[in-house]
């Protein structure tokens, strides 16, 4: 019955109770809309660098993260990789790699390069790598041979079937050199990799580092991203007692969920003056459904009805005023943002190729993480709260004559 | 059994900057059964009495019992709910919730009283029977006329089933025969259920339906008659 009195007395005033939650419908829609618009950016980026560059959860030597060096490389072999896949069932793909810098020439120039020792089957099966080819294959017929990035191909005017030198150091000081015939040219989606990445055949790198049977990193890739946290504390028990650490993403990338982060900072400052505007709508609404009905009030406390009950009634009011305005909000917002999904805005522009350098196809990508949805109704919630404030102590402190006389 | 009794009642409104004496050492009993009007031109002080005597207001000197208990210095929540247990209202107006029907009016006083449900249902029904509203059960106040909206006050007011009912001028908004309408529904249920009912009024028409008369002049009881039914009836 106080649910049904809540109810009825936010409907005394139709017009009013549909303009402050129109007002919060709005907030919701266009707080998300500006998030979803950033966050659907930082998606696509963040979805690159996990399957190009660090993947899911890497275990690495615990002293290659102050010393990236192949000194720091660890055994990996078929059993370790059998032994994870048996322990841990959310374990969808197991990549190892081995990673070093290394002087890449032709026969007039030298450029910086990353090598990337990988097991391409194992590698493809995760990101699809051999889809990124421009020409040729990964490695020919004998499993062997170079496959580079499209913009260091172009800086070193090689192609396909030319000869790759590679110089520079192994593990523990090794020299390291090697000529390799290259395979195939890729187009990596992640900038700076493509101009500086070679693939090389697992064994091959290890083989040319001396480093057999080593790797640098492990990427181990959970069925879903939900896992990560839970597969990542799983194999940091399994590792306890080694020389091995685990790492999760936001762990590997903590510079790019910075830069994401201080990107959202524009939006989030909107969010923040937009719901300020909208609280003091709200606030006004309440304020006078409380003023007008200072009389009634004064009748109910009269009667006997206890305070704490009054108050109870005008908190949910308040509650169901800000309920409509955050649930249509953010079932409108979502739907909204469905439609641009089905109906995606084209980029053009520097933007178009930016997006088109990484791989994607030239729209604006919109993000539908949940979060964003349920910190409205956070944000909501506390400006209902603090509204809520100001009937409430006037009940509190209400003197029953003062209310009846007024 | 005496119901409502003050001891050399008080009110000073602004003692400190123009003080109205509204009630001066006002000693009234009230037992138990009395059909009672507190009569008197107006700024008598009758609505100041009436609301001392249902704990509405504090006075400046002197105390209110009911039932043998004193209200006077009562802390606030329990006086709430000392009036939910034993005092009924019927205002002058403005008394009903208006996005309520009649029947929520009335079960609303019961589910403040934690009643149950199905009591609840038969009590509201059985009471806008005997008001006369059975047929404006689901009827909002603006849908009725005053004199049905204080009707359904009285039913509300009996619903709690208190120990007494303090009705301020229930009549003072309403046509004559809306007015003569309520005076019946009271005095039946007076008669019928002995209801006590101290109401105020400055209306001849309803000072004489009543059974006993406290006239108040200028904060004070100037007269207190005894009326005996076989006159009242005459
Ligand atoms: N809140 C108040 N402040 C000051 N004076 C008041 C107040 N309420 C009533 N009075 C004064 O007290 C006297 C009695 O008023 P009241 O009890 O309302 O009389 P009645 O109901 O018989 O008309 C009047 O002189 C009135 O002006
Ligand atoms: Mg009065």
């Amino acid at each position: 019955m106080y649910l049904k009195l809540a109810w009825r007395n936010i409907w005394r005033n139709r017009r009013r109770t549909l303009i402050t939650t129109s007002a919060i419908v709005f907030a919701v829609i266009a707080s998300v809309f500006m998030q979803s618009m950033n966050r659907g950016s930082h998606e696509m980026i963040l979805d690159n660098m996990l399957r190009f560059s660090t993947g899911y959860i890497q275990i690495q030597d615990y002293r290659f993260e102050s010393e990236p060096s192949l000194d720091n490389s660890f055994p990996f072999g078929a059993d370790f990789e059998q032994n994870l896949y048996e322990k841990h069932h959310r374990i969808e793909s197991i990549v190892p790699r081995i990673e070093t810098f290394m002087l890449a020439a032709n026969d007039y120039s030298t450029r910086g390069a990353v090598i990337f020792g990988i097991d391409i089957e194992k590698e493809h099966a995760f990101n699809n790598l051999k889809d990124r080819l421009k020409e040729g294959a990964f490695f020919d017929s004998n499993n062997q041979g170079a496959v580079l990035g499209e913009g260091l191909a172009r800086r070193l005017q090689l192609g396909v079937g030319d000869e790759l030198v590679l110089l520079g150091q192994g593990r523990f000081g090794m020299s390291a050199s090697g000529i390799f015939t290259i395979s195939g040219i890729i187009e990596n989606p992640i900038r700076d990799l493509n101009n500086q990445v070679v693939y090389l055949p697992l064994e091959e790198a290890q083989y040319l580092l001396s480093a057999d049977g080593h790797i640098t990193s492990l990427l181990v890739n959970p069925v879903s991203d939900r896992h990560t946290n839970s597969v990542t504390s799983a194999l940091r028990t399994e590792f306890e007692n080694s020389e091995l650490i685990v790492k999760p993403w936001p762990k590997l990338l903590p510079e790019l969920l910075e830069l994401f982060e201080f990107d959202l900072a524009t939006p989030r400052l909107l969010t923040v003056i937009l719901y300020m505007v909208i609280g003091f709508g709200f606030f006004g609404t309440i304020l006078t459904m409380t003023m007008e009905r200072l009389k009634e009030f004064g009748v109910l406390l009269s009667v006997g009805m206890r305070r704490e009950k009054l108050a109870l009634v005008v908190f949910l009011e308040t509650l169901f005023i800000s309920f409509i305005g955050v649930i249509s909000g953010i079932i409108l917002s979502w739907l909204l943002i469905f439609y641009f999904h089905l109906n995606p805005v084209e980029l053009t522009g520097d933007a178009a190729e930016a997006v088109m350098d990484m791989g994607f196809d030239p729209i604006l990508p919109m993000s539908f993480a949940s979060d964003q949805f349920y910190t409205q109704g956070f944000f909501v919630f506390v400006i209902a709260m603090i509204v809520f404030m100001f009937p409430l102590i006037k009940i509190l402190g209400l003197n029953i004559l003062e209310a009846a006389r007024s | 059994m005496i119901i409502v009794e003050t001891k050399n009642l008080s009110k000073v409104y602004n003692p400190d900057t123009v003080p109205v004496h509204a009630l001066r050492d006002v000693n009234i009993t009230i037992e138990k059964g009395e059909f009672t009007s507190i009569v008197g031109p107006s700024g008598s002080g009758k609505t100041t009495l009436l609301n001392m005597l249902g704990g509405l207001d504090k006075p400046t000197s002197g105390e209110v019992m009911v039932n043998g208990e004193k209200i006077t210095g009562m802390k606030d929540s329990r006086l709430i709910d000392f009036r939910l247990k034993n005092i009924g209202f019927v205002f002058q107006h403005y008394n009903l919730i208006p996005v309520f029907t009649a029947r929520e009016n009335v079960s609303f006083i019961m589910l403040l009283q934690n009643r149950d449900k199905n009591e609840m249902m038969k009590r509201t029904d059985a009471l806008l029977e005997q008001v006369g509203l059975g047929d404006r059960k689901d009827a909002r106040p603006k849908e009725m006329s005053g004199g049905q909206q204080q009707r359904v006050a009285v039913a509300r007011a009996l619903a709690s089933e208190p120990k007494f009912i303090l009705a301020d001028e229930p009549t003072a908004n309403l046509d004559s025969n809306s007015a003569m309408n309520l005076l019946d529904i009271m005095e039946r249920m007076n008669r019928e259920e002995g209801v006590t009912f101290i109401f105020s009024t400055h209306d001849q028409r309803v000072i004489d339906r009543a059974r006993r008369v406290i006239k108040m002049v200028d904060g004070a009881i100037a007269e207190d008659t005894l009326i005996s039914v076989e006159a009242a009836n005459q």
